[in-house]
């Protein structure tokens, strides 16, 4: 190999997530047609494209949510055991002990938050890390408190979800994510299901993970947000990787023709 | 009217049994309608196709006329068994408590079934997503999340099947449980007073029901907790 490609990746953090060749079809509809990304330790990756170039379903094919018909999958090293589903759905997950025990690495947040209703604040806040992770009450109880205080929502921890405003919902799926301590956050479209006034609270909370270092896959339209925060900006389009790189050369230099076309579409 | 106080208590003493019925087979109802209504949801062709038959043959066939099949043909199947595989020859008798249990319900799953399906169907997808997104095991996510967010709606169509199978434990007096129709019929025969015997019943199965119509407002306001009320 030569030494000018070594230069970069021997100063790199380890991979904390890697996904190969992931390839997704929805009947005769090929959605994902090989999409690879490699996130290493601290990265920050911005995933952009228009609606149905797939980069939704390629975050829901990372935790298996949607089951992919080819690919690979390795979260810190462990590749998951993948195996063709028994009812057509592509491929799933050959070990359910091991799915279980990488998706609890992976926390998620969803574009409409997905907050169980049924639980209040806190309680969706413990519920995993009790239920999954085995610990103590008193000490998730504890931990999930002082996440909700960081995220503002300290003195909402007895309420229900359905009396919290839509931003205020997020942050909370925001804390449940992070109760899990997990090594990589996957973030599907987190503001799109909000009103523009509260965009910004939410995207302040993810802003603030960022520069501590948290290794996230954001799937966004916010186009500050990715050239700010990212460290990585890749651009999807009709299932494959169209551009990628660091935000300051992907939006000041954009080599593919389509992102130049989408960047000017959403700059208007 | 003394005759009457003097024939309550055993006319009591049924209803407890009556009770017990109703209780029994509402849990065997309950389970076999989880089972049958994720049976239907699931994407296996086979446990599809068991389920619907299943329901099908149950709602399209009278409840007296299942319990009778369901009663001798239970106690043939029992009594076959014992003498192939066992070689037991002495005839046993189905306790009609049991069998009587069962049957309704193997009558009401399939009721129950519908309602759970239904009910099941009204839980937004994401949430069972986010259950499994952190880790959750599938019995975790049934229990933990789909059973309580599915209840609110279960509620209603459980409260019916409720005081439906309640009235229908009357038909194990046919099989020779003596429960309190049973009983009213023994009181209201050697008196010739049926009809007081009967009206007594009928109350009971009134208070009984009305108690029951409490207990299931009382648990539906519990499981709209954190449903917002506009």
């Amino acid at each position: 190999m030569a030494l000018a490609d070594t230069g970069p990746v021997a100063a790199a953090a380890p991979a904390a997530l890697e996904a190969e060749d992931v390839h997704k079809s929805f009947g005769n509809l090929e959605v994902l047609k090989g999409v690879s990304i490699t996130a290493r330790e601290g990265d920050v990756i911005a995933m952009l494209g228009s609606s149905g170039s797939g980069k939704s379903t390629f975050l829901r094919c990372v935790n298996l949510l949607e089951n992919p018909n080819a690919g690979r999958i390795t979260v810190g090293g462990e590749t998951l055991r993948l195996v063709p589903g028994k009812h057509g759905e592509g491929l799933v997950a050959e070990d359910a002990e091991q799915i279980r025990r990488i998706r609890a690495r992976l926390a998620m947040v969803f574009q409409s938050f997905n907050l169980w209703s049924h639980m209040t604040v806190l309680e969706n806040v413990i519920e995993a890390p009790i239920h999954v992770l085995k610990r103590p009450k008193a000490e998730a109880v504890s931990y999930g408190e002082e996440i909700l205080q960081r995220v503002g929502l300290y003195d909402r921890r007895d309420y229900y979800p359905a009396h919290l405003s839509g931003g205020q919902q997020q942050r909370v799926a925001i804390a449940r994510a992070l109760a899990m301590d997990p090594s990589v956050m996957l973030f599907d479209e987190p503001t799109s299901a909000l009103d523009p006034e509260l965009v910004g609270e939410v995207l302040r909370v993810i802003r603030s993970l960022a520069e501590e270092g948290r290794t996230m896959i954001v799937v966004t339209h916010e186009m500050g947000f990715a050239r700010e925060v990212s460290t990585e900006t890749i651009f999807l389009h009709q299932g494959r990787i169209e551009e990628a790189g660091p935000p300051q050369e992907v939006f000041n230099n954009p080599r593919s023709e389509r992102f130049r076309q989408f960047l000017e579409g959403t700059l208007k | 009217m003394d005759e009457l106080f003097q024939r309550l208590p055993f006319i009591l003493e049924g209803s407890l049994i009556t009770i017990s019925v109703s209780l029994v087979s509402a849990a065997v109802a309950i389970v076999l309608g989880l089972i049958t209504a994720t049976a239907k949801l699931s994407r296996s062709r086979l446990a599809k196709g068991i389920a619907g038959v299943y329901t099908t043959v149950i709602r399209g066939v009278p409840d007296l006329v299942l319990m009778l099949l369901i009663f001798f043909g239970g106690q043939l199947l029992v009594n076959y068994i014992a003498l192939e595989w066992f070689g037991y020859e002495d005839y046993i008798d189905v306790n009609a408590f049991i069998a009587g249990t069962l049957t309704i319900g193997f009558i009401f799953g399939a009721y129950m079934g519908e309602t759970f399906r239904g009910a099941i169907l009204a839980v937004p997808v994401g949430l069972l997503e986010a259950g499994y997104a952190y880790g959750m095991s599938r019995q975790q996510v049934f229990f933990r999340i789909l059973i309580p967010q599915m209840m609110r709606h279960a509620l209603p169509g459980i409260g019916n099947n409720w005081l439906v199978l309640m009235k229908t434990t009357a038909l194990v007096a046919v099989i020779g449980l003596n429960e309190m129709v049973f009983r009213a019929g023994q009181a209201g025969g050697s008196t010739r007073e049926p009809f007081v015997y009967y009206l007594v019943v009928a109350l009971l199965f009134l208070l009984f029901t009305t108690v029951s119509i409490w207990g299931l407002r009382w648990a539906e306001k519990r499981y709209s907790v954190g449903v917002r009320t506009a």
